[in-house]
């Protein structure tokens, strides 16, 4: 049995439902990431979690027991988790200290021991020569990694952070995604990180949880979740892809509308209906000529830009798909002029939906 | 799997529900309460007491009223278009200008919010009554003419309309300051860099993106005025003609005409309702009014030789609003007629020693506002408080209706309340006429509004994800309220205290209906002195009341415990 666990898990506001039934079991020490667009359901799954909102139907439980049901929630503060926010709502009129010390307070420890915690996390955080500053004082790197601290001092059971990432430029971000991930090492909490970014949570998680429109697309390493997409959004929402489609004609052959014939070395077609597959920008093999026999087809160059450690084209097939490949800078053809294409059959993955 | 509920889960008690409840109860009988009167009477013979039209009738045949509504009407657009033209040179000299001293012009005029109407209309009566005005007195004696000579005279309808905008411009300004306070100076910018020279950009860019503020302040002064009672019985009445509040007040005079006064108080309200909608039409353009404040500090223009000129107009205005006025009240405090000049022997204390000691009804006057003052604030305070944070929390379904409730109010002018209330409460069943109470009711429904107000739009302030926080640290909503929603509201509780009770000692148009002998306040002991032409003694209390605003002002921002905020202009 898992630690923390969803099953069948619907909110609905109104006549509108935001989160359609999603299943998702979460190990003890796991780093779990919530990734989709915005509008997916993913934040509002976190508060459902957290026990800020009360479900419409479905269950959580934390080891075993429900703490969320359509008959009864356990308010947020009996829970023993932890949160991050975006905003990372930092009292303004309490110090760092405080704003740290807040939750053990809550649990009723001695001032000795509260003192020692608060100290201990304010040095892993590197924030212990901060700790009379008000959060106002501070600047967004710093005002995260209070907030990072704050959450960790009362040792959850399940620690969640909701885009914790957002508000910080781009340096930052990605110091930070390293830092929590450093964290994570080191303290082992279950964990459920909300975010859109893909290489967030391609750098952080122990799984990916896709989800779009309310429901649960694909969870899995990541690994898993780049190098075998199962949906046509997945393998849109993380890397980046080309989708071709066609008519099929085995559990693993296509006849795309370009009129020529993809063997997919991986996935499976859906068994009725029109057939898609995806390869990889970068997966894909350019020439000027014919060099390979099957899976291939030539188009004309729309666009080519230099990028220094390879070039980007795009190249337009025979029935109307465009398709983008990357090779390496020798390969040079000018816009206008034929390209043959080749899609190894090992970067071909046959997508069910 | 077993599935069982987390032990040790908090089986809390939730308030929020009856609080929900007994707070949409008391907000309805405020609110519904008195305009179900006004409706029911406005229909009701003051003759036998059946059903009849006929007091709507005489809304259109009566002259005297068709009269009153003409002048009201015709005095209140020409207030609001005074205030108007006044307060938009004033607004950009001070906020876009490099005039000197317009900090501390600015913060006067602000201040200025403090001084009730109907003081600055006896000010004006010291100043410009025909023969005993100061500024009569003074023509005539530096040019030797007779008593007869008379060079302004506030008793017209010209003095009344100057008497009025004096005291409503500070709304026009205020919100045309802030607006320009907004405007980013990058869209002043960019008209510059495609060759808008400064009069073009100010004209093309700035002056629209402001209108709405200028026309919006319009409205509140046409409001303002369109529903004032106090300056239009100071000045209005000895001119010999009544607006639309002084009307309905005499219909209160013996013999009562309740039917009538019920039903002439219906147009004013649907005035009223239909200017705040025009006001709040005016404002919600989206993308017109939300100017963004992350552009950079505004542009500062440079006057240059224009400077002097601009110095001598904004003295002027200040000289007109401020200046003199308080100038008349306080020499007429100290003198012994306000005409004297000011010598050591015309210097007095008589009028201290008579308002303080010899004159019955002072000390009753005085504990009786101060004691609605403070007990109106703190209910309002509180009612303002829970209702807003119900609202902007949303933790309970139909929250929104007590929001609505709390504002309407704003609609309701003080006069057409007083009726209401006169109405709803002064009969058999609740026998609250001649009591507390009654004012106590009226001054809390009139302050709801804007204590609500100022309460929600704090909440708004701290965001909900700092209670969250709380929450999810494992505190209750009670103990997160306690530890962080209300030290972050701190400051804002004292402010919106403030506000109440500065309106509150001031109130004057629902007063008059609902005040007898026992229940006195100092406005309208002010306001009965102004009968018997007593203006030392008025003065004295005049200023009683402004020492008494300002005290509680300076304490809420100076006293840490209470936690020092700025206080914001009375809107």
């Amino acid at each position: 049995m898992s630690f923390l666990e969803l099953a069948g898990l619907v909110k609905s506001y109104g006549a509108v439902t935001v989160v359609k039934g999603v299943d998702l079991s979460v190990e003890k020490g796991q780093l779990v990431c919530l990734l989709g667009p915005s509008g997916c359901g993913k934040t509002t799954t976190l508060r459902l979690i957290a026990g800020f909102v009360a479900a419409s139907g479905g269950e959580i439980r934390v080891g075993g027991q429900v703490v969320s049901s359509a008959a009864g929630t356990v308010p947020p503060e009996g829970r023993n988790m932890s949160m991050i926010f975006q905003s990372y709502a930092l009292w303004p009129h309490m110090t760092v200290f405080q704003n740290v010390a807040y939750g053990l307070k809550l649990r009723k420890m001695s001032s000795e021991q509260i003192n020692k915690r608060v100290r201990e996390i304010l040095t892993v955080t590197q924030l212990l020569p901060l700790e009379g500053r008000y959060p106002g004082e501070l600047s967004g790197g710093q005002q995260q990694r209070v907030s990072l601290a704050r959450a960790l001092v009362v040792k959850p059971e399940i620690l969640l952070l909701d885009e914790p990432l957002s508000n910080l430029d781009a340096n930052l971000r990605e110091e930070m995604r390293f830092e929590i991930r450093r964290l994570h090492d080191e303290f082992r909490y279950t964990t459920v990180y909300v975010t859109h970014d893909q290489s967030e949570a391609m750098t952080t998680a122990d799984v990916i949880v896709v989800m779009n429109d309310g429901r649960i697309e694909q969870a899995g390493s990541p690994e898993d979740i780049y190098a075998r997409p199962e949906s046509e959004f997945v393998a849109r929402f993380i890397g980046g892809t080309n989708i071709l489609s066609g008519k099929r004609i085995s559990d693993d052959t296509v006849h795309c509308d370009g009129d020529f014939i993809l063997n997919c070395g991986s996935g499976t077609l859906a068994p009725s209906g029109r057939a898609i597959v995806s390869v990889r920008h970068h997966d894909i093999e350019i020439s000027e000529n014919r060099r390979w026999e099957t899976n291939t087809v030539s188009g004309r160059v729309v666009r080519q830009i230099y990028l220094g450690s390879h070039r980007d084209y795009l190249v337009s097939i025979p029935g109307g798909e465009t398709v983008r490949a990357l090779s390496p800078v020798d390969v040079r053809l000018p816009v206008g002029s034929e390209a043959w294409l080749h899609f190894p059959p090992n970067d071909c993955r046959a997508l069910a939906r | 799997m077993s599935a069982t509920v987390v032990e040790g889960r908090r089986a809390s008690v939730d308030l929020s529900v009856p609080i929900f409840l007994i707070l949409g109860l008391l907000l309805s009988v405020l609110v519904i309460l008195p305009l179900f009167w006004i409706i029911w009477y406005s229909f009701t013979s003051d003759g036998g007491g059946g059903f009849t039209l006929a007091n709507f009738a005489a809304l259109v045949t009566d002259p005297t009223l068709v009269r009153a509504y003409a002048i009201a009407i015709g005095m209140a657009f020409a207030v609001g278009v005074l205030s108007c033209l006044v307060a938009t040179p004033m607004a950009w000299l001070v906020a876009r200008t490099d005039l000197p001293g317009r900090r501390f012009f600015r913060m006067l005029i602000t201040a200025s919010f403090v001084t009730p109407p109907f003081l600055g209309a006896i000010a004006y009566e010291i100043l410009a009554a025909p023969n005993s005005g100061i500024v009569n007195v003074a023509f005539r004696s530096l040019f030797g003419l007779d008593s007869s000579t008379v060079l302004v005279n506030i008793y017209t309808f010209t003095g009344l309309v100057f008497a009025i905008a004096c005291f409503t411009f500070p709304y026009v300004f205020t919100l045309v300051a802030n607006a320009l306070d907004k405007v980013p100076s990058d869209l002043e910018d960019a008209s510059a860099i495609l060759g808008g020279g400064a009069m073009t950009t100010l004209r093309k860019v700035t002056f629209p993106l402001v209108l709405p503020a200028m026309l919006a302040g319009t409205l509140i002064a046409i409001l303002q005025s369109l529903t004032m009672f106090g300056s239009p019985a100071i000045i209005a009445l000895p001119a010999g003609f009544h607006v639309i509040t002084t009307k309905i007040w005499s219909l209160f005079q013996f013999p009562p005409r309740l039917g009538l006064a019920a039903a002439a108080a219906i147009p004013l309200l649907v005035i009223t309702v239909m200017l705040l909608r025009a006001q709040k039409a005016i404002l919600g353009r989206k993308g017109y009014t939300v100017l963004g404040g992350k552009s950079g500090t505004p542009r500062i223009n440079t006057l240059g030789n224009w400077k002097w000129a601009a110095m001598a107009f904004v003295l002027t205005v200040l000289s007109l609003t401020i200046f003199l006025p308080y100038g008349a009240i306080l020499k007429t405090a100290f003198t012994n007629t306000a005409g004297d000049p000011i010598t050591w022997e015309t210097l007095t204390l008589r009028h201290w020693r008579f308002v303080l000691f010899e004159f019955s009804a002072t000390q009753l006057a005085l504990r009786n506002t101060f004691l609605l003052g403070i007990l109106t604030a703190t209910i309002v305070t509180a009612i303002a408080l829970v209702t807003a944070y119900l609202v902007t929390r949303r933790s309970i379904a139909g929250a929104g209706y007590l929001g609505v409730l709390a504002t309407a109010p704003v609609a309701i002018p003080g006069i057409v309340l007083g009726v209401g209330l006169f109405l709803s409460y002064a009969n058999p069943t609740f026998q609250l006429y001649g009591t507390l109470w009654i004012l106590l009711i009226a001054f809390m429904t009139i302050e709801l509004p804007a204590g609500y107000q100022q309460m929600s739009s704090s909440f708004a302030g701290v965001h909900p994800e700092l209670e969250e926080a709380g929450r999810i640290m494992g505190a209750s909503r009670l103990r997160t309220l306690w530890d962080i929603t209300a030290p972050l509201l701190r400051t804002s509780v004292v402010a919106a205290w403030c506000f109440v009770f500065v309106g509150t000692i001031r109130e004057l148009s629902a007063t008059i209906l609902l005040t007898t002998a026992n229940t006195k306040l100092v406005s309208v002991i002010i306001y009965d002195l102004n009968e018997s032409g007593d203006l030392g003694a008025i003065c004295v209390l005049g200023i009683l009341l402004l020492v008494a605003s300002f005290a509680v002002v300076y304490i809420a921002n100076r006293v840490p415990v209470l936690g020092g905020s700025q206080m914001n202009a009375r809107g």
